[in-house]
């Protein structure tokens, strides 16, 4: 009996040890890459670029998640620190910057950073914006720029004949272009601006409007590194004061309809602000729209945001040298092409050639057209920016609901000044204040 | 007064060894829990107090000490303020709603009728219902335009609502779906506490002529006590802690309006894992672990309060008697 049992173990052991040794031999030379992103549009994109990777790389294997980008940005918060993160994030510097300062990301090896810092490769601003310390941490991929999206069925209907070309017309465009029922419940808004929501979003939003009219979140101050609020002026009180009378006085947008890419594709705005992504994604959901899209309205000055889009390699990443070598994959010419053609987010290279897209998808060209006098504003790469930028977001939102603000200056005067003093202390408590 | 001292030691000594080896082996097996129990439920507790002494960042939690400078920063923060003021108006609507509507449904369910388990499950469902998908499926319940509550209260021809978009409503909108998620549990609870209850005691009642409600006030509450007390330090306690319904309907570009339905244990979230705030949020959780315990310790008070006034009452009537 103890013979039979000592068979048996003995055999199990060989059938165990076997079964592990045929497992390490077919490991052997097996490489998991995994990626993470806040954009789940970008997915398309992660796996047509892990296809072709695998062509080249067939031991590579790829794990993709994407997700919400503020379900991505907590995830980020938990995962970073802990050393739990994927091997590759894809992350604007404004969700990064506090993990850059605290030294939880590796810099870029010398091999990247001479593909980086190639003359004409990348402008001069998404090299500035993207650097702490001189030191550029990841690869510029993508970028958010802003262009007004309208429709055009919608402004023929009105007796417009083309884009807003200042502020004060969009306003006044907006009003015509409003509909509502007959109980005088808005069913169409002029022009969907963000009213609510979590985040930082809505005071980015509000930064599309306060740029041109002269304000700016942070402004820099005379020491270099240092800022103050950049909205407590005409700028930001006058970009308040649009908003409110937009809600409150003339009612071309209210809280109860819906708003962002999802109103323009059921046709329940004329117009509003966002990215290129827009233009992929309204081509799946709603591909008989009409629309256009046009450079941001001048007022005092002219601008739009760029929002540049990183990716980074993580410490956690078990072979650096492999996940350095997919993101510069994944910006190469053929991607960054394949990328802007079927998801619609703009490349961030400035040295691809995107003609024959543009030609056929003309909705692309507002956001790649410059003029001389058309600023580049954006996210400053400081640790608080996410805190103060919320923090202001949050403040706005309940003044875009204070009806007691429509006529009424010395209130949004009051609004404006509160906010910017938080933002104040925020800087001083994180010692990045200056006059 | 010896014997009672020596008394545990000759027990002690009085311990057989197969009942030495019992207890040695029944301890041995209950600690690696206890240990684990301890690592991830108690020592993080002490943490977060030790925490909330400190300035913190991302990677040192115990930058520099502040001494009591997080606590009294708090009380100067209008965000916490709100915080606070909004989730004591969540909990005590949500705990006096939850509790009200579980009784009802508890003493209705709780006599033999057809298709009463149906019913049971039923409201038993949002219990077992993870908060997530639930929270997201009232979000579109919500819509302003979309919206099935809108469309129903539109054949009433009540204008569209914005549910979740208003201050004045949003907070009311998320304490009528936590009310919902939450009665069920409640309710099983009380029914247990009910079927408990001997049916001598409500015969005895109905004999003496009492009504069904002279029962229900008479025999079936007072015995329903310490249900009622679990149920409340339950029901508070969960309440305090609010935190996905609000933040899941909180979120995208409809998303309530943030301050308006902001709860202590969202602006923990935001402080710590957002900004990176860790000392300054673990302070706030220490002001929410003394609100909780402060409640609790009320609650209970309370209750042992009405246990000995009844109690007395019943031996000043026993000895006119």
């Amino acid at each position: 009996m103890v013979k039979r049992v000592g068979i048996v173990f003995v055999a199990l052991m060989v059938l165990t040890g076997m079964l592990f040794a045929g497992g390490s031999s077919e490991a052997k030379g097996k490489e998991t890459l995994s990626v993470w992103c806040g954009y789940p549009e970008m997915e398309a994109f992660y796996k047509h670029a892990a296809e072709e990777y695998k062509k080249l790389h067939p031991n590579v294997e790829f794990n993709i998640v994407t997700h919400p980008l503020r379900e991505f940005e907590q995830k980020l918060s938990a995962t970073i620190p802990s050393n739990t993160v994927a091997d590759i994030i894809d992350v604007s510097v404004y969700a990064n910057q506090k993990f850059i300062e605290a030294g939880f990301i590796p810099r870029m090896p010398e091999k990247v950073g001479s593909f980086v810092n190639a003359p004409g490769r990348y402008s001069d601003f998404a090299r500035k914006n993207n650097s702490y310390k001189g030191v550029m941490y990841g690869v510029p991929f993508f970028q958010g720029r802003t262009a007004l999206f309208y429709n055009t069925d919608m402004f023929a209907e009105a007796g417009l004949s083309g884009p807003p070309k200042t502020m004060a017309e969009m306003y006044e465009y907006a009003k015509k272009l409003a509909r509502r029922d007959g109980a005088g419940n808005l069913t169409r808004s002029g022009h969907s601006l963000r009213l609510s929501g979590q985040g930082s979003g809505v005071a980015e939003k509000w930064w599309f409007v306060l740029y041109p009219m002269g304000g700016t979140i942070l402004k820099e101050g005379k020491t270099p590194g240092t800022y103050h609020a950049g909205y407590n002026n005409d700028g930001g009180r006058n970009a308040l004061k649009y908003y409110v009378d937009a809600v409150h006085k003339d009612k071309w947008d209210d809280h109860k309809i819906k708003h962002d890419a999802e109103a323009f594709q059921l046709g329940l705005t004329a117009m509003f602000f966002r990215e290129s992504w827009v233009i992929g994604d309204t081509a799946k959901k709603a591909p008989n729209l009409k629309f256009k899209t046009a450079l941001v309205p001048r007022d005092a000055r002219w601008g739009r945001i760029t929002n540049i889009q990183n990716l980074y390699v993580t410490k956690a990443a078990k072979n650096p040298d492999l996940a350095w070598d997919f993101v510069l994959f994944m910006v190469n010419d053929a991607n960054q092409k394949w990328m802007l053609d079927n998801v619609g987010w703009l490349p961030a290279r400035m040295d691809v050639d995107l003609k024959e897209i543009i030609a056929r998808k003309p909705q692309f060209e507002a956001f790649v057209a410059t003029a001389p006098d058309y600023e580049e504003f954006g996210y400053i790469p400081i640790g608080p920016f996410d805190e103060l930028a919320t923090r202001l977001a949050e403040r706005l939102v309940a003044a875009f609901m204070d009806a007691s603000l429509a006529n009424n200056p010395a209130g949004i005067a009051k609004v404006i000044a509160d906010a910017a003093e938080e933002t104040n202390q925020i800087l001083k408590r994180s010692n990045f204040y200056g006059e | 007064m010896k014997t009672k001292s020596t008394a545990p030691a000759a027990r002690r000594r009085g311990l057989s060894e197969i009942e030495r080896k019992k207890r040695v082996f029944a301890y041995s097996m209950i600690a690696p829990v206890i240990l684990i129990f301890g690592f991830v439920r108690i020592l993080p507790i002490f943490q977060n107090f030790l925490y909330s002494f400190f300035h913190s960042s991302i990677g040192n939690p115990l930058e520099k000490f502040l001494g009591l400078a997080n606590f009294t920063d708090l009380f100067k923060d209008h965000l916490f303020i709100l915080s606070l003021r909004n989730t004591t108006f969540f909990a005590l609507f949500v705990t006096f709603f939850s509790v009200i509507f579980a009784v009802l449904l508890a003493v209705m369910l709780s006599s033999p009728t057809r298709g009463g388990a149906f019913y049971e499950t039923v409201y038993f469902l949002p219990v077992i219902t993870p908060m997530v998908p639930v929270a997201v499926v009232w979000k579109w319940i919500y819509d302003p335009t979309y919206g099935l509550l809108n469309y129903i209260l539109s054949w009433f021809g009540v204008a569209p609502v914005g549910w979740l978009v208003f201050p004045d409503t949003a907070m009311i909108a998320i304490i009528i779906m936590s009310v919902w998620k939450i009665v069920g549990y409640n309710m099983i609870i009380f029914l247990v506490g009910i079927r408990d209850i001997p049916e001598s005691y409500l015969e005895a009642a109905r004999i003496d002529g009492a009504n069904t409600l002279q029962v229900f006030r008479r025999i079936t509450l007072p015995l329903l006590r310490p249900i009622m007390l679990f149920v409340l330090v339950i029901s508070t306690i969960n309440s305090y802690n609010v935190f996905t319904q609000v933040f899941i309907m909180t979120s995208g570009p409809q998303g309530a309006p943030g301050n308006a339905v902001r709860t202590i244990v969202f602006d923990i979230y935001e402080n710590a894992f957002r900004y990176f705030r860790t000392g300054y949020a673990a302070a706030e959780a220490v002001v929410l672990f003394l609100i909780i315990l402060a409640l609790t310790l009320t609650q209970f008070g309370i209750s042992g309060s009405r246990e000995r006034r009844e109690r007395s009452r019943l031996k000043r009537k026993g000895a006119s008697a």
